[in-house]
C-alpha cells in the first residue's frame, strides 16, 4: 500500500513538472488583458445584492450570487495574471546598471508579489461566498496594494524606457 | 536487456560531456555553484563506476562504489534544490520570507512522511544491506521530489517567473527524481525481480534529465513581448474598479 502511494505521488510530480513547462510557454505570452469595467461595477454592486436578497427567493439569490462570484473570480484572476505579468516585466529591469531603476524595478516586484498574495486571499474569501452566499467578505487590501503598485511601475516607466516602458504606460 | 543497458550508459556518457562542456562554457559555477559540481561530479563518478565495472570484478566493491557515489550525489541533489530556492525568490524580498517558512514547514511535514515510509514500508529484499540503503534512498528522495513540487506549486500560486535556466534545472532534476523515487519504492518493494526494469527507467530518465538540461542552458532566454498591452484610460478604468471592488 505504501508502495502505491509513493509510486502514484512520483508519478503525480512528473505530471506536475510537465505542467509546469507547458504553462511556462504560455506564460511567456501573456501580456496585460483588458476588463469589461461597466459589466463589473454592476457585478460588484453590494446594493444590487442587498436588492436581490430582499426581493428573490433565497434560493434563487444563492444562485445568481454565485453567478456574480464566477465572473469576480475571473476578475481578480486577470489581476492576478497582471500582477504576475508586471512581476515579469519588472525582473529585467531589476538588472538595470542605474542603480534607481534597479531600486524601482524592485519596489515594482516586491508590490506585484503582494498583489498575488492579496489575490489568493481574494479567491479564498470569494470560495467561502461561494459556499456560503449569504456572506459579505471583500478582498481588505488589495486595492491599495494595487494603486501602490501603479504608482510606482509609472515611476519605473520614468526611469527606464525600454521593456518595462509600456507596462508603466498601460497600468 | 544488457545491450540496451549498456547502450543506454554510453549514450548517458556521451550527453554527459556536452553538458559539462555547457556547464563549464556558459560559467554556470558563478551562479550554480552546487549544479556545476553535482553535474561535473555525475560524469566522473558515471566513468568511473563504468571502469570500475569493466576492470574490476568483485560486486561488493562494485556495490559500494555505487552507492556510496549515490550517498553523494543524494546530498548534492539537495544543494541544487537549495539553489533553485534561492535564484527563484532572488528578486523578491516580500514574498522570500514567507517561503522560507512555508518551505522550512514543508520540510518538516516531509521528514515526517520519510519517517512513516521508512517505517511502514515492507521489503522485498533479502540482503538486510541492501533492503536497508534502498529504504534509505527511497525517503530521501521523498524529500526531494517534495521539496521540489512544493517550488513548482508555490511558483505556480505567486506566478513567479522562472529564468530559463533556473527551470531547466528544476524540471530536469524534478522528472529524474521522480522516476528514480518510482523506481525505488518498487525495487524495495517487489525485490531483485525489479531490478533490471528500475535500472532501465533509471538510465532513461537520466539521459532525458541530461538533455532537459542542455536545452534549457543552451537555449537563449525568450524576450517578453509587450506588443499586445492595453491602452492607458482602459486601465485607468480597470484600476478604478478594483478599487470600488475593495471599497463597496
Amino acid at each position: 500500500m505504501t508502495t502505491m502511494i509513493v509510486v502514484a505521488l512520483a508519478l503525480g510530480a512528473v505530471a506536475l513538472f510537465y505542467t509546469a513547462a507547458r504553462n511556462r510557454s504560455k506564460q511567456s505570452r501573456n501580456s496585460f488583458r483588458p476588463v469589461d469595467v461597466q459589466a463589473l461595477r454592476t457585478l460588484l454592486d453590494r446594493d444590487d445584492e442587498i436588492f436581490l436578497r430582499e426581493h428573490v427567493s433565497y434560493r434563487r439569490f444563492c444562485r445568481l450570487k454565485r453567478r456574480r462570484i464566477s465572473v469576480t473570480v475571473r476578475y481578480v484572476g486577470r489581476v492576478a495574471g497582471n500582477a504576475s505579468v508586471v512581476m515579469r516585466l519588472g525582473e529585467s529591469a531589476r538588472l538595470s546598471p542605474d542603480p534607481e531603476v534597479a531600486r524601482a524595478a524592485a519596489q515594482v516586484l516586491d508590490l506585484a508579489a503582494q498583489i498575488r498574495v492579496q489575490c489568493l486571499l481574494a479567491f479564498v474569501k470569494l470560495g467561502a461566498e461561494f459556499a456560503l452566499p449569504s456572506l459579505q467578505l471583500t478582498p481588505a487590501t488589495l486595492a491599495l496594494k494595487y494603486q501602490a503598485l501603479r504608482d510606482n511601475v509609472m515611476r519605473l516607466g520614468a526611469l527606464e524606457m525600454q521593456n518595462v516602458a509600456p507596462a508603466a504606460v498601460a497600468i | 536487456m544488457k545491450p540496451l543497458m549498456a547502450n543506454l550508459v554510453l549514450a548517458g556518457i556521451a550527453l554527459q560531456l556536452p553538458l559539462a562542456a555547457s556547464v563549464l562554457g556558459k560559467r554556470l559555477w558563478r551562479s550554480f555553484p552546487i549544479f556545476a559540481t553535482y553535474s561535473l561530479s555525475n560524469l566522473i563518478v558515471t566513468l568511473g563506476l563504468y571502469a570500475l565495472r569493466r576492470g574490476v570484478h568483485v560486486p561488493l566493491v562494485n556495490f559500494y562504489a555505487y552507492w556510496i557515489c549515490e550517498g553523494l550525489s543524494v546530498l548534492l541533489g539537495f544543494g541544487v534544490v537549495y539553489e533553485l530556492f534561492r535564484e527563484l525568490f532572488r528578486p523578491y524580498d516580500g514574498l522570500r520570507r514567507m517561503a522560507a517558512a512555508a518551505f522550512k514547514w514543508v520540510l518538516a511535514g516531509l521528514v515526517a512522511l520519510a519517517c512513516v515510509v521508512l517505517y511502514a514500508q515492507s521489503s522485498g529484499e533479502q540482503n538486510p544491506l541492501m533492503s536497508a540503503v534502498l529504504v534509505t534512498e527511497e525517503t530521501a528522495r521523498i524529500v526531494e521530489v517534495g521539496l521540489l513540487v512544493f517550488l513548482f506549486a508555490f511558483s505556480r500560486a505567486f506566478g513567479l517567473h522562472w529564468r530559463q535556466n533556473v527551470f531547466g534545472i528544476a524540471l530536469g532534476l524534478g522528472v529524474f527524481t521522480s522516476v528514480e523515487l518510482a523506481g525505488i519504492a518498487l525495487q524495495t518493494h517487489i525485490g531483485p525481480a525489479a531490478f533490471q526494469a528500475f535500472n532501465l527507467a533509471r538510465a532513461l530518465s537520466f539521459n532525458a534529465s541530461l538533455l532537459i538540461w542542455m536545452v534549457y542552458i543552451l537555449a537563449p532566454e525568450r524576450i517578453t513581448s509587450t506588443a499586445e498591452l492595453p491602452q492607458r484610460a482602459q486601465l485607468e478604468q480597470w484600476n478604478q474598479a478594483i478599487m470600488e471592488l475593495i471599497h463597496q
